[in-house]
This record gives C-alpha cells, sequence and structure tokens, in this order.
C-alpha cells in the first residue's frame, strides 16, 4: 500500500487499470525501501530515547516532590510540637 | 521575615523559569547530532550534579564552622546542605545510569566519576545517618565526614582528567553551542532556585527544633520548678 501510493515504479498499476495511480519518476523500490529501514531505526530509537528522557525526567522530579513532601510532614510535625509546648507552658 | 520570604520567592522563580527550560529543551534546542534525543537528559542531569557539588561544598564549610565556633546557624545549614547532597546525588545517579544506558548501551561503567560521585553519595548519607542517629558527641565525627565528602567534590570534578573515563573531559561543557547553553541557563536556574529554597526551609525547621529541645527543656524545669514551689508551701 506505502508503495502504491508514493508511486514506485514496480507497484505501478497495470496500464489496463486506469489512471488511478502515477508512477513517480527517480524512485525506485530500492531506494524506497532503503529510507524506510532507515526512517523505523531512526523512529525506534527516537521512541527509546524518548522513554529514557521520560523515565529520567521523572524520576528526578518526583524526588524533589517527595522530599518537598517530607519537608512539609516534617513542618506539621513541628507545629504540633510548637502548639504542645504552648499548652504545656499554659498549664504550668 | 526575609529567612521567611526567601524560599517562598526561590520558588516562584523556579515555578517561573521551568517552563522556559522545558520550552528551550524540548523546543529551542535542536537534537544532538552524536547522541541523539536522549541528549536532552543532559540539561537536568549535568546541572543536577552541579548542585550536588555545591551543596557538598557548602556542607562541609558549614560543618567545619559549626565544629570550631559551635555555631547553630551553621550546623543546621550543615544539614540542610546534606541532605540535598543525598537528594541531588541520588537524581544523578539514577539520570547517569538511565542516559549510560541509552548512549552507552551499560548503565554503570565504573568510571572514576561514577565511582566517585557514589562515594559522594554514600559519604552525606553516613553524614546524615550520624547526625540523625549518633550519640552525644557524634557531631565532632558527622563534621568530619561532611569535610571528607566536601574534599571528594574536586576528585569527581578532576576524575576525568586524572583517570581515562567514559565520561567526557569537562571541556565539553565550555564548548557547547550558544543554543545549548540557551537552555542549560534555565533548566540551572530552576534546579538551583528549588534546591535552595529547600534547602533554606529545612535549615529553618532544624533551627527551630533546636529552639524548641531547648523550651522543652526549659520547661519542663519550670514545671519542676512550680511543683517543687507547690510542694514547699503545703
Amino acid at each position: 500500500m506505502t508503495m502504491l501510493m508514493l508511486g514506485a515504479p514496480e507497484a505501478a498499476a497495470p496500464a489496463d487499470a486506469g489512471d488511478e495511480y502515477e508512477a513517480v519518476e527517480g524512485l525506485d523500490r530500492e531506494t524506497i525501501e532503503c529510507q524506510r529501514s532507515c526512517e523505523a531505526v531512526a523512529a525506534r530509537k527516537t521512541a527509546s530515547d524518548y522513554e529514557h528522557i521520560a523515565w529520567a525526567y521523572g524520576v528526578l522530579w518526583s524526588l524533589f516532590a517527595i522530599y518537598g513532601v517530607m519537608l512539609w510532614r516534617r513542618g506539621q510535625r513541628l507545629r504540633g510540637d510548637v502548639d504542645g509546648l504552648k499548652a504545656r507552658l499554659d498549664r504550668a | 521575615m526575609m529567612a521567611r520570604l526567601l524560599p517562598v520567592l526561590l520558588l516562584l522563580v523556579a515555578a517561573l523559569i521551568f517552563p522556559l527550560a522545558v520550552e528551550g529543551i524540548f523546543l529551542g534546542v535542536g537534537i544532538e547530532r552524536q547522541l541523539g534525543t536522549v541528549q536532552k537528559i543532559f540539561y537536568f542531569h549535568v546541572p543536577l550534579a552541579w548542585i550536588m557539588m555545591l551543596f557538598g561544598v557548602v556542607c562541609g564549610i558549614a560543618a567545619a564552622v559549626q565544629l570550631r565556633r559551635q555555631s547553630r546557624t551553621a550546623e543546621a545549614i550543615a544539614i540542610a546542605a546534606g541532605e540535598m547532597v543525598i537528594l541531588a546525588g541520588l537524581g544523578v545517579l539514577i539520570t547517569g545510569p538511565i542516559w549510560g544506558h541509552a548512549s552507552w548501551g551499560k548503565a554503570w561503567t565504573w568510571d572514576a566519576r561514577q565511582i566517585s560521585t557514589g562515594l559522594l553519595w554514600l559519604v552525606f548519607v553516613a553524614y546524615v545517618l550520624v547526625r540523625r542517629y549518633g550519640a552525644a558527641g557524634s557531631e565532632r565525627l558527622a563534621a568530619a565526614l561532611a569535610i571528607f565528602g566536601a574534599v571528594d567534590v574536586p576528585i569527581i570534578y578532576y576524575a576525568v582528567k586524572i583517570w581515562k573515563t567514559t565520561h567526557p573531559s569537562n571541556d565539553v561543557v565550555g564548548s557547547l553551542p550558544p543554543e545549548m547553553w540557551a537552555a542549560l541557563w534555565p533548566a540551572l536556574g530552576a534546579l538551583l532556585a528549588t534546591a535552595t529554597a529547600l534547602v533554606a526551609i529545612r535549615a529553618r525547621q532544624e533551627l527551630l527544633e533546636m529552639d524548641l529541645d531547648d523550651a522543652w527543656v526549659r520547661a519542663e524545669d519550670l514545671g519542676a520548678a512550680a511543683a517543687g514551689a507547690k510542694g514547699e508551701a503545703t
């Protein structure tokens, strides 16, 4: 189908099939297949690269977010401690 | 007041710069010819390594000051910076192997920079553990660990010069084209502002915790004195 769309000579419609497709001159099947295989390799590499990037950035910002949450929880605990101290001093 | 506002301001700055960094990295700068798309990890991996080294030195200096002058502020800064070294170091030690897996085909190559970075991380983990769980008087040991960790920082930097490593030389960053710097600066700014804000918050918490400990001791003393006076009166 791709070949037909690109109008490779081998894939061109037979003469009696009407004028549906017109062959593109200067592109042979071998060149197109070579290009497609290069594109497939590049696409696989790019997909793998993006997967690695997503993991790296995800881990990085998760670490910062987790630390932020830990600091927030510590702040809450300290606030509770201050309240406890105030209550203690009021009782005294 | 300023100490309370500083982290908020820094986090605001980071929130403003971060979208610029993402825009620069993914849309502004092209795909690097040799490493491909995965090279974009560089824009956070390298600043994170710089931040790890910066706070390693800050922790070492603050620990030395604390050791000499018994300064509470220095102690709080040392603890906060030590925790940031662990956080940033963990980020470096995770993002690095992810990048290495994609571009070298191997996550860990045991090169000198990786080993010295791993060592730095372990030293600061030890520092924080000693600070948190160490017995009375362990502050000196903790300070010595922090100073030792700070000494490891130049070793990480010069590791690629001294030994043969899979990491590129330090000159690579200096020779980056302007469009890569245009993406690197905002990434560094966003990460540095976030890291500094977190260190400032943590240092304030540590100071508050020390003051609270003192206040509790005084409150206990006051309570005991009040109970004693009541006993005498009856």
